[in-house]
C-alpha cells in the first residue's frame, strides 16, 4: 500500500491533469512524488508583468501533515522575483509554508496564494545579504518570523 | 418529534480534508471501516487518525501549537475527549512549572554570575584606589581622612576610590589631556578626619574652653605656602601644565628641528597592541570628529595653499613629497620607537604605577630636602614636632551640631554668626580643611615629584627621539667590490680594463 503521502499527491496530480491549472500557473514537470516543479506568472496589469519564475515543490513522507518546502528556482539562468518576501536564493517567507501551513491547502493554493502574493511592490527583503548569507539549504529549516503586512 | 440533524455517517461521499481520500456509502470499503470525524462547523470532514496525528504532530511544534487545535477553515476550536488520569495532569503541570523555574534560575544564575564577577571588580577598583590615595597623599592624611578600615569612609569615597584607577588608565588613552585623575583627587581636600580620629577631635572642641575658641580662632589659613590644595588644582595644575606645554614644544622644535604635532592622531586602523605573542587590535572610530576635520585641512590644501607638513596617517615616509624632510624623519624615528613600545600592557600598568612613582618621587625630594634648606621651604616641610601638637578642626558634619547646640552661638549677634560660617565654609572650600594645612603637606611634594617625573621621562623620550632621527638620517648601506665575483660575468668599463691589462 503506497504511503499516505504518495496518495495523497497522485490524487493531487491527477486532478491538476483533469481539471488543469488556474491561469499563469503551469505544471512544469512532476515524475515522482518527492521534486514539483511550476512556472508561476503575474497575470493583469502588474509590476511583475510578462515575468515567469519557477517554483520548485519538496515532499517529503510526512505530506501534508508537513508542509512542502517551496522556493523559487535560481539557478540555470532562473532568478527570483524581487519582492520583500522573497530572498534572492529563492526563499520564500510566507506563513501558510511555515506555521499556518495546513493540511486543507494544496499545491495549487499554495501557488495560488503565492502568485497573489507577488502583485506588490519590487524590492528585496531589507535583510536580503544577511539571510543569503547564512540560509540553510532547505528554507524550511529557517525560521522566519512573519511580518503582517496584510 | 424534532426534525433529526443529520452527522458525518449520513454522507454520501466523505472526503477527508487531509490525505483527500474518498468514502462512497454506496460502494463496498475494502478492509477495515475507518471512523470519520467532524469536528468543527463548516464542511470539511477527516478521517479521526489522519486528525489526531495532524493535532500530535502539530502540538509537537512550538510554532505551529496554537493552531493545532483549530479548524483551518472556520477557525473553530476542536474539542478533544481522552483518558486523562489525574496524575498524568498533575505531571504536565509539574513539568511545565519546572520548566518555568528552570528558566528563572538561567536569569537568576546569570544575574548572580555578572553580580560577582563585578562585585570582584569593583572590590579590586576601590582597594586599588584607596592604596593610591594613601601612596599619593602620605600615611599620615590617610589615617585622618580614609584610614584602613573601609567602616569610617565616607559613603563619597565608594565611588570616588574606584573611579580613580578607571581615570589613570582613561587618560593614557586620550589624545586630549584633560583627564578625569585631578577632579577626583580634589574630592579629599575639604574631607574632614574620620573614625577614631574624629572622635577625639569633636571631644577635644565640645569642652567649653576650646569652644569658645571656634570663634576667635582664625580659620583663614596662616600660610600661603604650600598652595591650599583646592587651589592649586583648580588653578595651578592647568597653568602649570600650560606653561609646560610650551615650554615643551619649544624644546621638540629646537632638538628636532620641527613643530610638535597639534594632536597625536590615533591610527586609522585603530589602536594595535603588540603583545609578543599576540598582537591586539583595537578598531574604533575614537576620534572621528578630530579626522574629518583633518579630512577637511587636507581639501583645502589641494587649493594650492603651500601646507605645512602634514602627518601620514600610515606612517608613509614615501608620502607628501612636499613635506618637510625633518617632519618625515621625526615621523619614521617615532615609528620605529612605537614599534617597541606598543603594549597594552605597559599603558595599563604604567597608569596604575603613577601613585607609586609619585610616592617614591615625593621620598626622594624629602631626602634631598634635608640637605637644602631652599628646598625644604619649598616643599613646606614641616618639622615632626609640630604636625602632633596641632589639632585639626572638628569635623564638618557635627560642627553645626557643635555650634549651634552652644548657647554661644546664640548669643553671638547674627553678623558675628554670619562672619564665622562664611569663615568655615571658605577654609574648607578654599584653604582645604584645616587637617589638610596642619599636616605635613606630603601631597605637594609628591606632586612636585610627579612633575619632576614626567619632565624627566619627556626628556629621555625626546633624546630617544632625536637620537633615532639622527641614527635614521646617518645610515648607509655599506659598499663592497666586486671580490670574488667572476671578472669575465661584469661588463667592465674599457679604461678598467685597460688600466687591468686585460
Amino acid at each position: 500500500m503506497a504511503s499516505i503521502s504518495a496518495r495523497r499527491l497522485a490524487k493531487e496530480l491527477r486532478e491538476i491533469q483533469s481539471e488543469g491549472c488556474p491561469v499563469g500557473i503551469t505544471l512544469l514537470e512532476a515524475n515522482d512524488f518527492s521534486r514539483w516543479l511550476f512556472t508561476i506568472e503575474v497575470m493583469g496589469e502588474s509590476l511583475y508583468q510578462g515575468e515567469v519564475y519557477d517554483l520548485q515543490f519538496r515532499f517529503d513522507a510526512q505530506y501534508p501533515i508537513s508542509s512542502p518546502a517551496v522556493q523559487f528556482v535560481v539557478t540555470g539562468g532562473k532568478q527570483s522575483p524581487i519582492h520583500p518576501h522573497v530572498y534572492s536564493n529563492g526563499h520564500i517567507c510566507a506563513s501558510i509554508l511555515g506555521n499556518e501551513w495546513s493540511p486543507v491547502l494544496s499545491v495549487i493554493a499554495v501557488c495560488v496564494t503565492l502568485q497573489s502574493m507577488l502583485a506588490s511592490c519590487k524590492v528585496r527583503p531589507t535583510d536580503n545579504d544577511r539571510y543569503v548569507r547564512n540560509a540553510p539549504e532547505n528554507p524550511k529549516k529557517t525560521l522566519f518570523h512573519y511580518d503582517d503586512d496584510t | 418529534m424534532p426534525p433529526r440533524v443529520p452527522t458525518v455517517n449520513d454522507l454520501r461521499v466523505k472526503l477527508c480534508y487531509i490525505c483527500r481520500e474518498e468514502e462512497h456509502a454506496d460502494t463496498p470499503q475494502e478492509g477495515l471501516p475507518r471512523a470519520w470525524t467532524h469536528p468543527c462547523n463548516c464542511t470539511l470532514i477527516a478521517h479521526e487518525q489522519c486528525l489526531l496525528k495532524w493535532i500530535q504532530t502539530s502540538q509537537g511544534t512550538a510554532s505551529r501549537a496554537p493552531n493545532a487545535l483549530k479548524c483551518p477553515q472556520c477557525n473553530t476550536e476542536y474539542e478533544m475527549h481522552s483518558d486523562e488520569p489525574l496524575v498524568l495532569k498533575g505531571l504536565a503541570i509539574g513539568n511545565r512549572v519546572l520548566q518555568r523555574m528552570g528558566r528563572y534560575f538561567t536569569v537568576f544564575a546569570a544575574a548572580a554570575a555578572v553580580g560577582v564577577v563585578s562585585t570582584s571588580v569593583y572590590i579590586c577598583l576601590t582597594a586599588y584606589g584607596a592604596w593610591a590615595v594613601q601612596k599619593f597623599i602620605g600615611d599620615e592624611l590617610f589615617q585622618l581622612i580614609l584610614t584602613d578600615d573601609p567602616v569610617n569612609w565616607p559613603w563619597s569615597a565608594y565611588i570616588n576610590l574606584p573611579l580613580l584607577p578607571i581615570s589613570l588608565i582613561l587618560s593614557r588613552f586620550q589624545t586630549s589631556s584633560s583627564s578625569m585623575v585631578i577632579p577626583l583627587l580634589l574630592v579629599w581636600p575639604p574631607s574632614t578626619p574620620v573614625g577614631e580620629q574624629s572622635r577625639r577631635l569633636f571631644e577635644y572642641w565640645i569642652k567649653p574652653e576650646n569652644a569658645s575658641r571656634l570663634s576667635r580662632m582664625s580659620l583663614l589659613p596662616a600660610k600661603v605656602w604650600p598652595p591650599p590644595p583646592v587651589i592649586f588644582g583648580i588653578v595651578g595644575i592647568p597653568l602649570v601644565k600650560l606653561l609646560y606645554k610650551k615650554c615643551y614644544s619649544y624644546l621638540y622644535w629646537r632638538v628636532l628641528g620641527t613643530k610638535l604635532p597639534q594632536t597625536r592622531q590615533l591610527p586609522r586602523e585603530g589602536l594595535r597592541f603588540n603583545e609578543g605573542p599576540f598582537v591586539i587590535r583595537i578598531r574604533a572610530n575614537l576620534d572621528i570628529g578630530g579626522e574629518a576635520q583633518q579630512e577637511g585641512e587636507d581639501g583645502q590644501h589641494e587649493d594650492g595653499e603651500p601646507a605645512p607638513a602634514p602627518v601620514p596617517a600610515d606612517g608613509g615616509v614615501l608620502g607628501d613629497p612636499n613635506a618637510d624632510p625633518n617632519a618625515v624623519a621625526v615621523q619614521a624615528a617615532e615609528q620605529l620607537i612605537e614599534v617597541d613600545a606598543a603594549s597594552l600592557g605597559r599603558r595599563v600598568g604604567g597608569a596604575l604605577m603613577i601613585p607609586a612613582i609619585s610616592n617614591m618621587m615625593g621620598s626622594l625630594l624629602f631626602r634631598f630636602s634635608k640637605h637644602s634648606s631652599m628646598l625644604s621651604t619649598f616643599l613646606g616641610i614641616r618639622p615632626a614636632s609640630r604636625v602632633s601638637g596641632s589639632v585639626p578642626l572638628p569635623p564638618w558634619g557635627r560642627l553645626a551640631a557643635l555650634t549651634s547646640g552652644e548657647t554661644r552661638w546664640k548669643e553671638l549677634s547674627p553678623l558675628m554668626q554670619a562672619k564665622v560660617g562664611f569663615k568655615l565654609v571658605m577654609s574648607a572650600f578654599l584653604g582645604g580643611s584645616k587637617t589638610w594645612l596642619d599636616s605635613d603637606p606630603v601631597w605637594w611634594r609628591n606632586g612636585v615629584g610627579f612633575g619632576l617625573f614626567i619632565v624627566a621621562k619627556d626628556c629621555v623620550q625626546l633624546l630617544h627621539l632625536w637620537l633615532a632621527k639622527r641614527e635614521l638620517e646617518s645610515r648607509r648601506v655599506k659598499d663592497r667590490d666586486f671580490k670574488g665575483v667572476d671578472v669575465r660575468e661584469l661588463d667592465l668599463l674599457p679604461s678598467f680594463l685597460q688600466r687591468e691589462g686585460l
